[in-house]
């Protein structure tokens, strides 16, 4: 049921009195009333949805599935919500509900990644994680994934440190139509040591159109929405447009102009998103901090020297090829591919389909 | 009357002996062939009897049967047409009996008295060591390879009776063509840039390592992977005489001398067929794509939109460099020894420098995935081709040419032939510590990428084995360094579907 409609016959009605209405077993009020008298199809398409899946079994799923199911006006649905524009009339959750009280970012992005933006989004949620905030996003494929991967991976390198930020998933589809299937693992590490919600009853498939509706949570229930990288259109942008009209601000991660996986976010930056150089702008954001703290963060990578730190510099520039390096440096294959290897196993570049980029925090 | 004429088929790349018989006797004209024939051979009686009526030859009205013996074995084709014509020619009287002791006829017959070539004339003619044949003078350049000079030729069915009859002698083998009529290899020196797959080329020439070119449209895998086949050193005896027999049988054109003596190069289209890449067929089991480039290169362009059925049946010759047909009626084991070099784009779209690709990450992994697998193991070399740099492109000289480079790879291979006894790609993994002993700091660097689980097991041992021949081709015969490992691993770009993360 679209979520308007279910919206409006929560407004009006009880929940079990809601029931009797859509069996069409009671009248309605108001404008439900009007909306069931005027359309026959709804009234068909109410009745079978209704029949098809009655409450008793989802709430068996639901139970099965260690789910706490959060109707609007329960005690523990989240406060964040109840004054939004489309609040969700039901919420699925799984994990941790405290969390939704802790300061929370959102990190969202394409789903088709660089290798380079893959590591901004982790190295963004990991240093939120261990600076104590809780980093909300998708579990899509790409950015999403890699901002949560981010984060857990600060629980594995602090294990002693329980004041962590924690991962919060939103999805779209039920809590048992795992989507991406080969984020199997990464949903059940979030709703382990996090907190995964989805608007959808179990069983629900990942339908496109529910996944704006998913994004939409995602900018309500955030403080700050960082995007990482996005194209001149995709699902990130749409969650920063639902952030704007929520006056959540939205900050941006720069990349170059002529990028393609920098369009979208470049442009957000264009039109007045602040933009992200390290975790640090984020906190600064959330007045965790009120400056760039003076000492980093010890960067425990060794320091490129002489050649090394030449072709670093080139591939800082732009990605390269191995051919690249040598020529734009007049080395011979050889030592080119020394230096790589060198700046590759201290972890300053990385290498996938024969290209080279600059990796992790860049050199100061 | 009787006469018996001896000639030959071809099955697989194999000729097999066939002995015609023909019986002439009074009663109802008529002519049969017995002796399992396939449907071109059946052919052969009208094709026969128009070449004696056009030829001017008797046709003797009697009942003739035609045995084709072995009578259990299947014959195909049409080149027992001019044994079947001279045998009965001598059963009718025609040509004296006793003159066609120590001879073997091949040919297809026009209906005007032509001889015609038919394919596999190569291995047909081997398979008669002891006696002189008659072919078609077109097919003379592939007799003369096998046969030094126990070959005859003529051009029509007139000048074969005439010659046997000796009332002439027979027709003189054509001369003076005495060139290389095969154009040149096409030369290195033509690519400008792209170093790394350059050295890739190179590597895969002299170390027997499959190659796999990996980059975007318009950046050249194609014009580089031509120019493998002219860094390989020509065949040795024992190769050249199987890749003969395989162009022939295959019906492929022999160069000049009758011979293929230069690494054959095949690049099969991806829509090909699982039979006309591994070879089949129901009747004479032809050689496929993967015998033809025996000795060579096997060119597989746009890997991934093969059909994968097909790139599974390449796995087993792959391994044993030899393919077995087997079907209901027979069997054959097909020669298959190649250098496998293929080519794909990183993704649907073209791929490109990182954020150029437009695909979504679905339809990359299903793409990368086709590829994936068993067949994606074998190559030992993944080269990333990028687009050449514009200042390489309009700098005036090329890179060096093929003749400096094969040098190198002759060289190289001697050694690493030499050291193992094989290429350096067929060094069984418990021969490596023996055969490529590791310098302490390349020990070092293939542990780290080990447990950074960059590197699998088997791509360890593929690593080795590269490194070992870029050790051979920069000089250092024993010690394999950490230089050369740093090379082979640049030669192994991690395609972005294997560089997924796992969750901590």
């Amino acid at each position: 049921m679209n979520v308007h409609r279910l919206s409006a016959l929560l407004r009006h009605h009880e929940p079990e009195e809601a029931w009797a209405v859509v069996l069409g077993q009671q009248p309605a009020f108001g404008l439900i009333a009007q909306v069931l008298a005027a359309n026959a199809p709804v009234r068909a398409s109410w009745q079978r949805c209704a029949t098809e899946r009655p409450p008793a079994r989802i709430w068996q799923q639901c139970l099965d599935l260690g789910l706490q199911v959060l109707v609007m006006g329960h005690p523990r649905y989240p406060a964040g919500l109840l004054d939004d524009r489309l609040p969700p009339p039901v919420l699925f959750a799984r994990g941790d509900l405290a969390l939704l009280e802790g300061r929370r970012v959102g990190i969202v992005g394409t789903r088709n990644a660089t290798v380079g933006g893959r590591a901004t989004a982790r190295l963004l949620g990991n240093g939120l994680a261990a600076a104590g905030v809780h980093v909300l996003s998708g579990l899509a494929r790409g950015i999403d994934g890699y901002a949560h991967r981010g984060v857990l991976a600060a629980h594995i390198d602090q294990p002693d440190n329980d004041r962590a930020g924690r991962p919060i998933g939103i999805v779209a589809s039920g809590h048992d139509v795992i989507y991406p299937r080969e984020h199997a693992d990464l949903w059940a590490a979030v709703g382990e040591r996090g907190l995964l919600l989805s608007e959808s009853p179990p069983g629900t498939p990942p339908e496109p159109h529910r996944f704006p509706l998913r994004n939409r949570i995602v900018a309500a229930l955030s403080e700050v929405v960082v995007v990482v990288e996005s194209r001149e259109r995709g699902g990130s942008l749409i969650t920063a447009s639902e952030a704007i009209d929520r006056s959540v601000p939205v900050m941006a991660v720069p990349g170059p102009v002529d990028r393609r996986s920098a369009a979208g976010t470049n442009r957000l930056i264009c039109d007045g998103a602040a933009p992200v150089l390290g975790v640090d702008d984020v906190l600064i954001a959330l007045s965790y901090q009120n400056g760039r703290s003076a000492v980093m963060a010890a960067d425990l990578r060794p320091r490129p020297r002489g050649g090394d730190l030449a072709i670093y510099r080139v591939i800082a520039e732009d990605a390269r090829t191995i051919d690249g390096v040598a020529l734009a440096l007049g080395l011979s294959l050889v030592d080119a591919a020394m230096g790589l290897a060198r700046l590759e196993a201290s972890g300053w570049v990385a290498q996938a389909d024969g290209w080279f980029e600059r990796t992790g925090s860049p050199l100061r | 009357m009787l006469a018996a004429v001896r000639s030959a088929t071809v099955f697989g790349v194999e000729g097999r002996p066939v002995i015609v018989e023909v019986h002439v006797s009074t009663g109802l004209p008529g002519f049969l062939i017995v002796g399992l024939p396939d449907e071109a051979c059946r052919e052969s009686r009208d094709r026969v009897r128009a070449a004696f009526l056009t030829t001017g030859l008797g046709w003797p009205s009697c009942k003739i049967i035609v045995n084709l013996a072995p009578s259990s074995q299947r014959k195909g084709g049409s080149g027992l047409d001019l044994a079947i014509a001279v045998a009965l020619l001598a059963a009718n009287g025609q040509v004296p009996v006793e003159q066609l002791e120590g001879f073997g006829f091949i040919a297809e017959l026009g209906l005007d008295g032509s001889l015609r070539a038919v394919s596999g004339i190569a291995p047909m003619v081997a398979a008669m060591p002891d006696i002189t044949c008659v072919v078609a003078t077109a097919s003379f350049r592939e007799a003369q390879g096998v046969s030094g000079d126990r070959v005859r030729i003529a051009g029509t069915l007139r000048e074969v009776v005439d010659a046997l009859n000796a009332e002439a002698p027979w027709p003189r083998p054509p001369d003076g063509e005495f060139v290389d009529d095969e154009p040149p290899p096409l030369d290195l020196a033509d690519v400008r840039g792209q170093a790394a797959a350059r050295l890739g080329l190179e590597v895969s020439a002299a170390g027997g390592h499959h190659l796999l070119l990996v980059g975007p449209p318009g950046s050249g895998k194609t014009m580089l992977a031509q120019r493998i086949p002219g860094l390989l050193p020509p065949l040795t005896p024992e190769v050249s005489l199987e890749a003969t027999m395989v162009h022939s049988a295959a019906g492929v054109r022999l160069p000049f001398g009758g011979m293929v003596r230069r690494a054959p190069f095949r690049a099969p289209h991806h829509s090909s067929s699982m039979v006309a890449l591994v070879g089949g067929g129901s009747v004479a089991l032809r050689p496929g794509e993967i015998s033809l480039a025996h000795g060579g290169v096997l060119f597989l362009d746009e890997l991934g939109e093969f059909g994968p059925v097909v790139l599974d049946g390449m796995r087993q010759p792959l391994e044993e460099g030899v393919i077995r047909l087997a079907r209901a009626r027979a069997s054959a084991a097909l020669p298959a020894k190649f250098l496998l070099v293929a080519a794909t784009n990183p993704c649907p779209c073209g791929g490109g420098p990182p954020g150029a690709c437009e695909c979504d990450e679905v339809a990359r992994l299903r793409y990368l995935r086709r590829l994936s697998g068993p067949l994606l193991d074998r190559f030992d070399l993944r080269v990333g081709v990028a687009k050449p740099d514009v200042e390489d492109l309009l700098a005036s000289g090329g890179g060096e040419p093929t003749a400096v480079v094969s040098a190198r790879v002759a060289a190289a291979r001697a050694i690493g032939m030499a050291r193992a006894g094989t290429l350096n790609a067929n060094i069984p993994p418990d021969r490596l510590d023996e055969l490529a002993p590791l310098h302490p700091a390349a020990r070092a660097r293939l542990r780290t990428e080990l447990e950074r689980d960059l590197l699998t097991g088997r791509g360890y041992h593929r690593i080795r084995r590269v490194a070992r021949t870029i050790a051979d081709l920069q000089g250092s015969e024993e010690l394999v360094l950490d230089e050369h490992v740093v090379m082979a691993l640049s030669l192994r770009v991690r395609l972005s579907v294997s560089s997924r993360e796992r969750v901590a």
